[in-house]
């Protein structure tokens, strides 16, 4: 249920560079999230296309990149990529977590804002 | 046409930039907060009313629930300020809704706020409040299995109260599982079996307390 919440947080961040950069419209959102990390990837895309509309990210396609978990254990170097919490090799619980935790927006695509239709828009009526 | 740009930004950036600007305000005033998580029921309230009778430290109480203020209420009894947030069906706390909560406290004379946070296991563990430590709180009755279960709160915890002892008496628990699985997950995590109704475990707990907080002075 937590999926709605990060959906808010993507939404307001991306929003913001649409509005500071000019994007017309995002076509094309990418996340990378570790499986650690818990996303439940359909409910993420459910909740995306819900909060999207009447944004600039209405209609678009999210794509979520899923990260294994993979760890390093400390004692002896040895590294793994599976959902294991201490190391296969020596045993020790001395690990750290190396891939699993990410929760990152990758990338988007965009389209640029549309050139004004209405010739006698007012881009510049200055000097009457 | 469209055109593709890297972004490479956490999802949690904005969140994550309030959290820690708590965390810099509390460590400047030499306030320790803590954050328990646990499944509701897991005995949080009653872990807080023990703690905080007969004790030194002085305190603050933020509880988090999606409805009633019940918890605030309970706390309240105990002679210490609480604020109730209520999260309206959202399954945890977030930190701008901890940054209200703790400008709705007198924290001139605190040494730690307590954070409660909403009943689960799951999403709890995934923001950042600006806590100094999250805590996790399992009682003995929902059985040793969960640490594996639930790792990534286990993983986040600084401290892993195991609660309810008194209840072993009637309800077989499998100690070596439960720790043994915590261990893996987070050798570093302080492990206390607690009963907060008969006192067991509540003195290495509280021990806990002080010494994070002369560690944040």
């Amino acid at each position: 249920m937590h999926e709605l919440s990060l959906v808010k947080s993507i939404i307001d961040l991306l929003a913001d560079h649409a509005e500071k950069n000019g994007w017309h419209r995002v076509s094309r959102v990418t996340l990378r999230i570790g499986r650690m990390r818990q996303v439940i990837p359909d409910v993420m895309k459910f909740s995306f296309s819900v909060a999207a509309e009447g944004t600039a990210l209405e209609g678009a396609e999210l794509e979520i990149i899923e990260l294994p978990l993979a760890g390093r254990c400390r004692a002896c170097g040895y590294a793994w990529e599976e959902e294991l919490f201490s190391c296969p090799k020596c045993g020790s619980s001395d690990s750290e977590i190396t891939h699993g935790m990410e929760l990152d927006i990758d990338s988007v695509e965009v389209e640029d804002q549309d050139a004004p239709k209405d010739k006698h828009s007012p881009i510049c009526n200055g000097g009457r | 046409m469209p055109r593709r740009i890297s972004i490479r930004q956490s999802v949690m950036a904005a969140d994550e930039k309030i959290a820690n600007r708590l965390r810099r305000d509390l460590k400047d005033r030499g306030i320790l907060m803590v954050n328990l998580i646990g499944s509701p029921g897991a005995g949080k309230t009653t872990l807080l009313e023990s703690t905080l009778a007969g004790t030194d430290l002085r305190s603050a109480v933020i509880e988090g629930d999606i409805a009633t203020s019940r918890d605030a209420e309970r706390i309240a009894r105990t002679g210490t300020q609480a604020v109730q947030i209520n999260t309206h069906g959202g399954c945890h706390l977030e930190a701008h809704l901890v940054e209200k909560a703790l400008e709705e406290l007198a924290l001139d004379k605190v040494d730690i706020v307590f954070i409660e946070n909403v009943g689960n296991l799951v999403c709890p563990a995934e923001f950042d409040l600006g806590e100094d430590y999250k805590v996790a709180v399992c009682s003995l009755p929902e059985g040793p299995d969960k640490p594996l279960k639930y790792p990534h709160l286990f993983c986040e915890a600084g401290a892993v109260l195991l609660t309810k002892i008194d209840l072993n008496k009637h309800i077989p628990f499998d100690r070596e599982l439960f720790w043994g699985d915590v261990s893996r997950l987070n050798p570093n995590a302080k492990k206390i079996e607690i009963s907060a109704t008969a006192g067991d475990g509540m003195q290495e707990w509280k021990a806990l307390l002080s010494r994070w907080l002369g560690e944040k002075r």
